[in-house]
């Protein structure tokens, strides 16, 4: 058995930021099924928020409000002050520790215009924010030397929580297929979002929200699976990331006629007002008949006014992306693009420290915490404005490390039964290897990801819910049968996928279950047969537990309000 | 009109690789291309002279190209080294008007002269393929090399970075195996082909060098060539000249792509300066 | 579209004694990335077959592999265009040892990156309150090297490695680069005369593998050569790398040509006795075959110009202390 004081598991944004708040202090591990540098952090593009105030009359103020707005007054208001308080800070302290950042004529970290941003407010790295950032911390996690362990290429198995006290974690050596008990006086979570649940997704291969659904089973609830936030603009068919720093620099939304039609949805804001509203403009025109190419099934990102110079010095990976993918010169010709899963808004629910939440009401599980998109704080409630996800990530990353530090100092260790919980995760290994082996493992996957996006995306509808829940269901029952063909050995990509698919199939209940209680629209979360926003009845947090097999119950928790009552939301 | 060049010899070739010379005379003679030597030309700096400081070496070729241009010609070099030294030192200056302008200020200022973008730089060998025609060249064989097995060693600056290579497909080119087959030569196919001989470090770290080297003629030979041939003086020099320290017992002979043609269009294989080369080719000459 | 086959290096360390090669038929379609072929034949023929990736928009690195013999990321390369006779070959990433079938063990590639200390070493004692300042033009020197996302690709051709795995390698030399030119790092001539040791700086080829394998803008034998100018510029030339290239400048200088009697010496030093005496077989050998350069070197014609030259530039350095193009943040 291996022993920590602190494991983190993901070695993303928050997961590092957390660890190098911790080590020195304490022994610290980190966990991941990638390598740190390919965490899907550095995928981010666009920026990082902060209120720096470095090119215009930027505020705290400000930026708490957009967000608390952007959000569909669901977030967390004192979350959200907490965070833009801090982003100023984050962002310097990233800045000395090297980070890249763009630069103003005055020497300054740049800043550019973001969606459903009043300011000039997203610090940039040209369009690799997120890989600036992400690369900057793991170099400061080489420079720790031994004294920060990291476990490359470990699958995460279980998370060990007995008598509402978390106790360590299982995870898998990929390179010899073993699992390991790895205990733990306090763990954290900052293992990523569940958006690959979704065919068109703009989500690493990675993201299959095993944290998430790790935590689930062992009865901690998730919060908010329902809000789904979809990127307007993923490149056609792909689902690829395209930045919003595409339209912070000025980029054009157009229809089949050629038209910006965001005039006619946001018209102050038009192709900057925030992602859940453009993405259902999109949608509208794409069902009403004004889609661009042959199917009428996408829409235009139309970069050519701006001008080869701006293109290929602040948008270059967009430009590249393009041109490797589809084969579209974007100098010369518009991008098809249509809405792709890109955030989950929902996920582990954690009160200001990371401490993970039990209960709706409020009690903590001991010694367990989460920090990043894994977690739901609630910094974004139904809608995360662009450039918060990697300020979340640093600032309750930061968070989390501090508070870890201080709790795991005088913790005493919870005794962890190392032989019952490796048989536990090897009675779970084996039902995936040794079954009827009668289903492909593949079509699964590809039908609860096609069902995800044309049944509970941009909008959503009552019968299509309701047969994707049926679907759901049915995809649970075969996956019991289903075929891995590579029974044992090193590095066995087959088990993992398999193990990967059994989470998806257990959390995108919840996302359905979640969506078709929610009768309102909200965010990210549109319904056909409840266009509009009820506060009366709705201002309030899904939680969902696990009853046993198979089972699970809603129940909801309030929303916590400081400064800014409900209001309508427009752009 | 005859096909004429500015001939940029490169340093080798008027010192330890002057068989490289005399064979691209000959061989241009018979072919009816003519070539004038740039006597007046620096050494591009084999991407070493200009380590300390790039724009010096730029604008040394700055200066080469516009001696061509002053010429009216295009420049016909004979080393892959010199080619893409040239050719990335034409790229860098293309890229940035600005710096072009610099370099052209300190080379107006120092030597009356001004490159104006103008001068193609281009090899021998493709100068043979797109210029004069292989067909034409296939005319003229009165010796066609027969059985001969020749293993085509393109050399690192011929095919890499891509963007300043001059082949068609720099990952799989056939260029010179073309040429090889148009003078009656036959090619293998072996792993070393497109790899680097090492030269660029025999005076740092020899013993990788010539491990390099070393590599490259052995799996030619596995691969059942009767000789390497080369494109660049200053991979010959590195796998024939330093052979005998590699292996005594490779007895790969190298030659100058140029001194097959020669030898094809009827020049004694003296007249071609296979004579001096470290390792004999005889043996493998005897089975033309 | 047509039907082709995919042939796919195959070995599992610990149970495989050597490799082999399975076959699988694909039908492409228009526009199918490498990884979405892979993706295919892992869901529909073989399930055993293993190979890393993540992102899947050329961000993470992790699908590096081989095909038809070179790096590349499987993300982002279209399958059609690599297509060879109705065939595309894979195979791992070169000069690593291989875990199961394209997956590769990394551990050496992230043990050279530990060399160079890869971590931001500021002056703390004036530390401002807010962020530190740099130009946008200092920002730009390490632009390009910055988009290094450590997929190993260079690694992997690097002709240098295949002979020596003690060389620091491509991608670590970028990294050392990336330090070197950030206005903000204060080791820089510490970092530099950690690279120009032995096994580093100077024991690359510039055979030009990793910049045409980089999918990024990193193009680490551009980053190489920056280096070396800025090695120079700091005179840090006490190594048989940099006296090469002086050595190499001066006979540019005076003779406008290459003087090979005398480089050779000055490149492994006048002093060094053992390693003149290393160079000295090679010289009889071409004494013997009449092949060695003349005696009496050889001048250009009007070499009074490239004189010229060299001294209007060894004054503006005198004056401004960089001429270089890319350094002109970096004094």
């Amino acid at each position: 058995m291996l022993s920590h004081d602190v494991v983190i598991v993901g070695s993303g944004l928050a997961g590092l930021r957390a660890a190098l708040e911790v080590v020195g202090h304490l022994d610290v591990a980190v966990i991941t099924k990638v390598y740190p540098s390919r965490s899907h952090s550095g995928a981010a593009q666009g920026g990082v928020a902060a209120a720096m105030a470095n090119v215009d009359g930027d505020s705290t103020n400000a930026h708490i409000y957009d967000t608390v707005k952007g959000a569909d007054f669901i977030g967390d208001q004192d979350a959200i002050e907490i965070m833009c308080n801090d982003a100023p800070h984050v962002i310097v302290d990233m800045e000395r520790l090297g980070c890249p950042f763009s630069r103003t004529s005055e020497n300054k970290i740049a800043q550019r215009a973001f969606g459903g941003h009043s300011f000039k407010r997203s610090c940039y790295s040209a369009d690799r924010t997120g890989h600036a950032l992400l690369h900057t911390l793991f170099e400061q996690s080489m420079k720790k030397g031994g004294k920060l362990q990291f476990y490359n290429e470990f699958y995460l198995l279980r998370l060990i929580v007995e008598e509402n006290i978390c106790r360590g974690v299982v995870a898998m050596d990929m390179k010899t297929g073993k699992p390991e008990v790895f205990h733990a006086k306090s763990v954290m979570f900052g293992t990523g979002g569940y958006g690959r649940a979704y065919k068109i997704s703009s989500n690493a291969y990675a993201n299959t929200g095993d944290g998430i659904s790790a935590a689930y089973r062992a009865g901690v609830p998730l919060q908010d699976m329902e809000f789904v936030q979809f990127h307007p603009t993923g490149l056609y068919q792909h689902g690829l990331l395209l930045s919003e720093a595409a339209r912070g620099e000025g980029g054009y939304i157009l229809n089949g006629n050629n038209e910006r039609f965001m005039a006619n949805y946001a018209p102050s804001k038009l192709e900057l007002a925030p992602r859940d509203i453009v993405s259902r403009s999109e949608q509208t025109e794409i069902m009403a008949g004004r889609g661009a190419g042959p199917k009428k099934d996408y829409v235009l990102l139309d970069l050519r006014h701006l001008g080869k110079e701006k293109i290929l010095e602040r948008l270059p990976q967009i430009y590249q992306i393009a041109k490797d993918f589809i084969g579209v010169d974007a100098l010369d010709n518009p991008v098809p693009i249509q809405p792709t899963a890109h955030y989950s808004m929902g996920g582990i629910p954690a009160d200001n420290d990371c401490q993970v939440v039990a209960n709706e009401r409020g009690d903590l599980v001991k010694g367990f915490f989460a920090a990043g998109e894994c977690s739901c704080i609630s910094v974004h409630g139904a809608n995360r404005l662009g450039t918060n996800s990697l300020l979340e990530a640093l600032v309750f990353g930061t968070r989390a490390g501090k508070k870890m530090r201080e709790v795991t100092l005088d913790a005493k260790w919870a005794p962890v039964n190392e032989s019952r919980e490796i048989s536990a995760a090897r009675r779970e290994i084996d039902e995936v290897l040794h079954n009827k082996g009668t289903e492909n493992l593949a079509a699964i996957r590809e039908e609860l990801q096609t069902t995800m996006t044309d049944k509970v995306g941009v909008y959503r509808g009552k019968d299509d819910m309701e047969a994707a829940h049926e679907k759901i269901r049915e995809l649970q029952d075969r996956f019991r049968n289903v075929k891995v063909d590579n029974k044992k050995g090193v590095f066995n990509t087959n088990l993992t996928e398999a193990l990967e698919l059994g989470h998806m199939l257990e959390y995108s209940e919840l996302i359905v279950a979640g969506a078709q209680t929610r009768e309102e629209s909200r965010g990210a979360h549109a319904r056909n047969d409840f266009p509009d926003r009820d506060d009366g009845n709705w201002m309030k947090h899904t939680m969902a537990f696990r009853t046993g097999e198979g089972g699970y119950e809603l129940k909801y928790r309030p929303v916590r309000v400081t400064r800014f009552q409900p209001e309508e939301r427009k752009y | 009109m005859a096909l004429q060049y500015a001939f940029f010899t490169g340093c080798v070739a008027k010192g330890a690789g002057r068989e490289l010379l005399t064979s691209t005379n000959l061989v241009c003679k018979k072919l009816g291309i003519e070539l004038f030597e740039m006597e007046d030309a620096a050494c591009c700096g084999a991407g070493v002279g200009g380590e300390d400081n790039v724009m010096v070496s730029d604008t040394v070729n700055a200066r080469t190209f516009a001696l061509a241009e002053e010429r009216g010609m295009d420049i016909m070099n004979i080393c892959v080294t010199c080619q893409g030294v040239h050719k990335k030192a034409q790229a860098r200056l293309a890229k940035e008007p600005g710096y072009m302008a610099r370099v052209n200020d300190v080379l107006k200022s120092e030597t009356g002269r001004e490159y104006k973008g103008q001068a193609k730089v281009r090899h021998f060998a493709k100068i043979l393929i797109e210029d004069y025609g292989l067909d034409k060249l296939k005319a003229l064989v009165v010796k066609p090399l027969g059985e001969l097995k020749a293993a085509a060693f393109y050399g690192c600056y011929s095919v890499r970075p891509h963007e300043y290579s001059d082949l068609k497909n720099p990952d799989d080119p056939d260029e010179m195996e073309r040429i090889l087959e148009a003078i009656g030569a036959k090619t293998v196919n072996y792993p070393g082909r497109l790899k680097c001989c090492g030269f660029p470090i025999i005076m740092m770290n020899k013993q990788n060098s010539l491990t390099l080297s070393g590599s490259v003629i052995r799996s030619a030979k596995e691969s059942g060539a009767d000789c390497l041939v080369t494109q660049c003086p200053l991979c010959h020099l590195n796998m024939d000249a330093y052979q005998p320290e590699i292996d005594e017992t490779l007895r790969m002979p190298v030659v100058h792509i140029q001194q097959l043609i020669g030898l094809a269009l009827g020049y004694t294989a003296e007249q071609m300066g296979m004579n001096t080369h470290i390792i004999s080719a005889s043996g493998a000459l005897a089975s033309i | 579209m047509s039907e082709i086959t995919f042939r796919i290096y195959r070995f599992e360390a610990g149970k495989d004694a050597s490799p082999r090669y399975d076959e699988y038929k694909l039908a492409l379609e228009e526009g199918d990335t490498l990884l979405k072929c892979l993706n295919t034949i892992r869901g529909a023929q073989d399930g055993t077959l293993a190979y890393r990736m993540s992102c899947g928009s050329a961000i993470c690195g992790s699908c590096a592999m081989r095909a038809n013999g070179h790096a590349l990321l499987a993300c982002k390369t279209q399958a059609a265009g690599l297509v060879k006779n109705g065939v595309i070959q894979l195979d791992p990433l070169g000069n690593f040892p291989v875990i199961r079938d394209l997956v590769v063990d990394l551990e050496p590639f992230w043990s050279s990156l530990r060399k160079v200390s890869p971590w931001l070493q500021p002056n703390l004692a004036d530390e401002p309150a807010r962020e530190r300042l740099q130009t946008p033009a200092q920002f730009q020197l390490i632009d390009d090297v910055t988009t290094c996302i450590l997929c190993a690709s260079c690694w992997s051709d690097c002709n240098v490695l295949e002979v020596d795995k003690k060389f620091l390698g491509p991608a670590t030399l970028a990294k050392a680069h990336r330090f070197i030119f950030d206005t903000r790092d204060a080791k820089g001539r510490e970092r530099m005369e950690k690279i120009t040791e032995p096994n580093g700086l100077w024991d690359c080829t510039h055979c030009g593998e990793c910049s045409t394998r980089c999918p990024t803008e990193t193009k680490p034998l551009a980053r190489i050569e920056e280096t070396r100018e800025a090695v120079m510029m700091a005179g840090i030339t006490n190594s048989p790398g940099a006296r090469h290239a002086l050595g190499f400048r001066e006979s540019m200088r005076w003779f406008g040509a290459l003087n090979e009697n005398y480089l050779p010496v000055r490149s492994v030093g006048f002093f060094n006795i053992p390693g003149l005496l290393g160079i000295m077989p090679v010289g009889l050998r071409m004494m013997l075959k009449r092949k060695a350069p003349p005696m009496f070197p050889h001048w250009i014609d009007k070499v009074g110009e490239v004189k010229r030259i060299f001294k209007r530039f060894h004054e503006l350095r005198k004056n401004v202390g960089g001429a270089g193009t890319k350094t002109d943040g970096d004094d």
